[in-house]
């Protein structure tokens, strides 16, 4: 029996990420009942910003604020502009419509940057906390931290802030909504620059941890899905977790002969194992 | 100290002579400074322009030689028609794009090739209508084992075994992991010539089949380090090496085991990319020799993009595949009647191209008649050297592969 404990650690990393995604993708679900495909190509392009930035010598600090303002811009863009026009459709035509903006995003960031391989250095790679002779940098602690403090802090707005009931109340019933006097593009401004922050800060974090490559960015969102599939796209601490244990069975999947080389697919296992168990979960919950 | 004084020596009479070749004009073909103009010869190529990578860096090379050719009197008057066709990495626009190019344009021989689908697709057209391909980089194994394809570079599983052999040699490697991404007819294939070769002499190769498209390296690092090997070998697209190097890196494993890597990892931005830790610990082979050596050959090839490529057309390995193939066929069809230039002819004129000499392979090229193709088997050894690389080994190394028995038995009829 191999020792696991090394490859859950370094999933750790990994996870902590999904699970901070997951966290954007319900935040935004719960607000406006879109699931956003476009959430790893936000983060994408946010990130090729960042080392663009970095490239022309740009202080850290400046560069991470042009990130997380150029995925916030879209994500404000799209919500402002194209998304009240499939306000009134069912949530599948509106979470579909992202995909679009997801392909345009992604296909700009290829275009523009093109394939050279690039990587995304943070100063907080050099240190790192050793366990089980893993070293877990510094920015997948910041990762783990993230998640978790987001978590908490979405979870609070919702439930206890006036903006937060406005959203909840909008994801369920837009038009009454508005007649019952809730400022609808207010609500919708401000879940669509919180999800697009989260997009950016994630593609930071995935683009370091991970690699910087628009497509690998861009179909990360499907290991977030199934964090926020396992939440039922409604519970914050459950995504969490979800997300967490997604990174480090990927990561554990390596010492499966045989499976070793296809273990993209762990996160599509879970999710569908996920749906399949659907009711069995919510009977439990 | 006397031998290194006649090899400076030797290095500054090659770098005048060069530096005279490369103000000059480039020389090809003919190389008379007439335009030619009679009837064409139809010649033309297939690439992965558009998909994962750019690969059309060989066929824009080829045809920077061929428009120099045209310009020096082309064969014997007559100027090439280059066409260039890309696949998209789409198996069946492949199959469309040589239809088009052996079909309808009826060409006569195609021309620095360089496509990551197409060998898989189209071998077995190129030798139902007997049409060469002179391919400027092959990369997946059916490449490497088609009657009518001739790829001018080495291949995954040369580059894999020559840099293994180093390792063995430079730093007393007994034990290694050779990474390797699970794509068909790519994967343990490209592996397996270390992990062979190693059986032979004493050396325990292990395989490890990667996910391409999974997001975690530091896991895969790992699982290689646990097998506590002497060096890594990685054979991956750069793509895909840049993280696995970032998270040995971050693992603390760069000083620990010694990184080695097949060509991919010979690209111009990879030394700023993976950055200080690995500036002089990172070897790799080259499958031509160095794109700044000081060949003839290589300045000419230098001085042909420059006089006849666009301004930005790659001058990288690839584009030497390509000029290679491009002279290799050009040379090929000069030894030729004008008049009687046909298909089964310039087959067969290539077939017996034998010896054909360039400072940018490390030995004579030849095609023969056998029914798969690998000339090009050996190679320099580069590190990562600041901002770039340099050359560590002595020369070239030779990939001794069991699987190329039967071409060293080939090479041995042929006399070579």
């Amino acid at each position: 029996m191999p020792d696991l404990l090394p490859f859950l650690i370094s999933g750790l990393g990994v996870g902590a990420v999904y699970a901070l995604s997951g966290v954007g993708l319900v935040v935004l679900y719960r607000s406006s009942g879109v699931l956003n495909f476009a959430f790893g190509a936000l983060g994408a392009v946010g990130a090729y910003v960042a080392w663009s930035a970095l490239d022309h010598d740009w202080p850290l600090a400046l560069a991470a604020l042009a990130a997380v303002t150029t995925s916030v811009a879209i994500s404000l863009a799209y919500g402002r502009l194209i998304a009240p026009h499939l306000a009134e459709r069912e949530p599948t035509v509106r979470s579909i419509g992202t995909l679009g903006l997801a392909l345009v995003v992604l296909g700009f960031t290829e275009w523009f940057w093109g394939e050279q391989p690039r990587r995304l250095v943070l100063p907080t790679d050099s240190g790192a906390v050793e366990f089980a002779d893993v070293r877990l940098t510094y920015t997948r602690v910041l990762g783990l931290a993230a998640a978790v403090s987001m978590m908490a802090a979405v979870g609070l707005l919702l439930a206890r802030t006036r903006i937060g009931l406005a959203m909840r109340a909008l994801a369920d019933q837009r038009g009454l909504s508005a007649i019952l006097g809730i400022r609808v593009l207010q609500v919708d401004t401000a879940a669509w620059v919180i999800s697009g922050a989260f997009a950016g800060v994630c593609g930071l974090l995935l683009a370091n941890i991970v690699r910087l490559q628009a497509t690998v960015l861009t179909f990360l969102v499907i290991p977030a899905f199934a964090a926020a599939i396992i939440g039922r796209l409604s519970s914050l601490p459950v995504t969490v977790a979800a997300g967490l244990a997604i990174g480090m069975l990927e990561a554990v999947a390596v010492l499966v002969p045989g499976f070793s080389p296809f273990r993209t697919a762990t996160p599509f296992i879970i999710a569908l194992l996920a749906i399949v168990l659907w009711r069995d979960v919510s009977r439990k919950a | 100290m006397n031998i290194t004084l006649k090899r400076i020596i030797a290095a500054a009479a090659l770098l005048v002579a060069g530096a005279a070749m490369a103000q000059g004009k480039p020389v090809c073909g003919l190389n008379n400074g007439k335009a030619a103009s009679g009837e064409p010869i139809a010649l033309g190529a297939v690439v992965g322009k558009t998909g994962p990578d750019d690969f059309s860096a060989s066929a824009l090379a080829s045809q920077a030689y061929f428009k120099c050719v045209n310009a020096n009197g082309g064969i014997h008057g007559r100027p090439v028609e280059y066409t260039i066709v890309d696949d998209q990495w789409n198996p069946e626009v492949a199959a469309q794009a040589a239809a088009k190019l052996v079909k309808d344009r009826k060409v006569l021989a195609m021309v620095g090739s360089s496509s990551f689908v197409e060998c898989g697709v189209n071998a077995k057209m190129y030798a139902q209508e007997d049409v060469m391909v002179i391919a400027g980089v092959g990369v997946p194994r059916e490449c490497f084992f088609a009657k009518n394809y001739v790829p001018v570079n080495a291949g995954p599983r040369v580059s894999g075994t020559v840099v293994a052999m180093y390792a063995a040699q430079a730093y007393k490697a007994r034990k290694m992991v050779c990474v390797i991404p699970n794509i068909p007819s790519l994967g343990n294939w490209a592996c397996d010539g270390a992990k062979d070769w190693g059986k032979a002499n004493g050396v325990d190769v292990d395989v490890i089949a990667v996910d391409p498209g999974s997001p975690d390296a530091t896991s895969t690092m790992l699982q290689a380090a646990a097998k506590k090997p002497d060096a890594i070998i990685l054979n991956l697209p750069k793509g895909i090496m840049v993280p696995m190097l970032a998270a040995a890196e971050q693992q603390g494993l760069a000083k620990k085991i010694h990184f080695v890597s097949s060509t991919p990892a010979y690209n111009f931005d990879v030394p700023k990319t993976i950055g200080a830790a690995w500036n002089g610990n990172f070897d790799l082979h080259l499958e031509f020799m160095p794109v700044e050596s000081a060949g003839a050959d290589n300045l000419n090839w230098k001085a042909t993009m420059e006089a006849f490529g666009g301004k930005s057309d790659p001058r990288d390995s690839f584009a030497q595949g390509g000029y290679l193939a491009a002279r290799m066929v050009t040379e090929a069809l000069l030894k030729m009647d004008p008049k009687k230039i046909d298909r089964a002819g310039v087959s067969a004129a290539l077939r017996s191209v034998k010896g054909f000499k360039s400072d940018i392979l490390c030995r004579p090229f030849y095609v023969g008649d056998g029914g798969r193709h690998n000339a090009n088997s050996s190679g320099p050894i580069a590190q990562v050297s600041g901002n770039g690389f340099k050359q560590v080994s002595n020369g070239c190394l030779m990939a001794a592969d069991p699987e190329l028995g039967d071409l060293r038995a080939q090479e041995k009829k042929l006399g070579l």
